[in-house]
């Protein structure tokens, strides 16, 4: 990956929530976003375009246990 | 149950129903279970550090007057001690949550699962350790000491809900409420030799109980068996109008329906992902769990979990931002009172953009229906090692020590019990075994939506044939 993810975390959160990272741990774990920025490229066409995040309450019940 | 002989460790060994069973009968009372738990903690917690504060006078006095209430006017859980993780709001009291930050943090108002369980006669001895703020699977905390295992104190009891997980299985209390938001009910449930149940998301109000992730938190308790969960989760589930997103779905009496019956019963063997990589002792106990079970009479069925990559990818996603966003400004003010652990995975998150916890939220409705097409329509329940690995030392697990690989063995613990959060399942993990550490092992049951009952129905069947549920670290109660 051309980017570097640490910088780019760092400057994400400088700019959007006005966080520094607090010390090298976070940095590491920020770098360790590589693995997950990976597993949501392979998730990358899955999501439809009538997919919205209520749907969720709504599959809880059409996937409930019947009563008996 | 006659109890002849009331001293403290015959009346520590029973579990909650049958404490409460036995005060219902005039066996025993209040006070009398109330100074039998003290004196367990007395002789326990300076090695296991399972509470935070302790108000054992005035839970005396409580015992006391629960003692005079006529015998008709008593609830499920009368004169029963509990004590619950530090998270629990109770007006007036302190509630920590393992923090610094909220170190003299004392709420206005009560949680709606403390007002249903003090309503049904159950009170507490104080506030349980916990991971700080709720968000570490191994029990580390660096502001009110570790909490310990009682099955070996070197090792980890497990997080969030350390205390909770340990002081129902050093005999402290009888039950404690747990939360659970990637795991943190069952990994203690499991490391502890205990039982655990998160019900199905929005199936326990949340109202009074400090979030950590909106979509994915869960109320609900760890206790000695499935029969004491079973108790528990029927006082304290159901809708509440203080907390919009619990659901109104009827509850059931969970209890009424364990009867050691799996006739008919299918259970879900996944053949991948859960027992990717597991530590052959654990795949043991899982595999002899797994005959019990057959031998009550149910079918094991091969499933294969559909979108488990995507689960396991999501998951990850929504509580890591929710509790980003929630600690945003403590971050901005007050980083340095956080734990390493906890503040660098705080940061972290806020890197995660939007469109990628959009994407996570809005997968979970389309997956879960996709799961429960492929496998619910197969099982009536699937089950999986709650922990891959054995039981970890909090040595090798303390990130803010700095200890090589701690990380990866930090995130190792929660690979099967966070993707059931983002489905959304209920979930109960039950103790299975003991590794050649002499720790616990455990399995989790997963069932449909709103099926708690039957998840509890065949943890219960398996611990009427076995007896891992009752086993006692060995020192507990000293």
């Amino acid at each position: 990956m051309s980017v570097d993810i640490k910088t780019l975390v760092k400057d994400e959160a400088a700019a959007w929530s006005g966080v520094a990272p607090p010390n090298a741990v976070s940095e590491e774990l920020a770098a360790g976003f590589t693995s997950l920025i990976t597993g949501l490229t392979a998730l990358r066409g899955q999501l439809a375009f009538e997919d919205e995040p209520s749907s969720f309450e709504a599959a809880l019940q059409a996937t409930k246990e019947p009563s008996p | 149950m006659n109890i002849a002989v009331k001293h403290a460790s015959a009346l520590t060994a029973l579990s909650l129903t049958e404490a409460a069973d036995a005060v219902a009968k005039g066996e025993t009372t209040a006070v009398e279970l109330t100074r039998a738990a003290l004196d367990a903690i007395k002789a326990g917690d300076e090695r296991v550090n399972a509470f935070i504060w302790l108000e054992g006078d005035q839970a005396l006095e409580t015992a006391a007057v629960l003692d005079k209430v006529p015998m008709s006017q008593r609830g499920k859980l009368h004169g029963v001690p509990l004590a619950h993780k530090d998270m629990y709001y109770k007006a007036g009291k302190l509630s920590t949550c393992g923090s610094k930050i909220r170190a003299a943090f004392r709420p206005g108002y009560t949680a709606t699962v403390i007002e249903r369980l003090e309503a049904q006669g159950s009170f507490s001895l104080g506030g349980l350790n916990m991971a700080e703020f709720a968000q570490n699977a191994t029990g580390h905390n660096q502001h009110y000491g570790h909490c310990h295992n009682p099955w070996g104190l070197d090792y980890c009891p497990g997080g969030s809900s350390s205390g909770s997980g340990a002081a129902v299985a050093a005999r402290f209390v009888y039950a404690a409420l747990g939360s659970d938001t990637g795991g943190s009910i069952r990994l203690p449930a499991s490391l502890c030799g205990v039982t655990g149940i998160k019900g199905t998301q929005t199936r326990v109000s949340r109202h009074g109980v400090m979030p950590l992730s909106f979509s994915a938190d869960n109320v609900g308790p760890l206790a000695r068996s499935a029969k004491d969960c079973a108790r528990i989760m029927t006082v304290i589930a159901g809708h509440d109008p203080k907390d919009a997103t619990s659901s109104k779905e009827p509850v059931p009496d969970y209890e009424a329906s364990l009867d050691g019956e799996l006739k008919g019963i299918k259970v879900g063997v996944p053949r991948n992902y859960f027992l990717d990589d597991a530590a052959p002792e654990v795949v043991a106990a899982f595999e002899a769990m797994l005959e019990v079970l057959k031998g009550r009479g149910a079918t094991l069925v091969p499933v294969t979990i559909p979108h488990m990559d995507a689960v396991a990818t999501y998951g990850g996603v929504v509580s890591r931002v929710e509790g980003a966003t929630i600690h945003a400004e403590w971050m901005r003010q007050r980083a340095q009172d956080y734990a390493v652990h906890l503040n660098s995975r705080l940061y972290a998150s806020l890197g995660i953009p939007a469109v990628a916890y959009v994407e996570a939220l809005s997968r979970r409705g389309p997956i879960l229906k996709e799961i429960a097409a492929a496998v619910f329509t197969e099982v009536d329940v699937f089950v999986a090692p709650t922990i891959r690995c054995k039981a970890p030392t909090l040595l090798s697990t303390d990130v803010d020590a700095g200890t090589p690989g701690a990380l990866d063995a930090f995130n190792m613990l929660s690979l099967n019990t966070r993707p059931i959060n983002y489905m959304g399942l209920p979930s109960v993990s039950a103790p299975c075994g003991l590794d050649s550490n002499g720790m616990p092992i455990g399995f989790q049951v997963q069932a449909r939506p709103f099926g708690e009952g039957k998840a509890l129905k065949v943890a219960d069947a398996f611990q009427r044939d076995t007896r891992f549920h009752r086993e006692r670290p060995p020192g507990f109660p000293a």
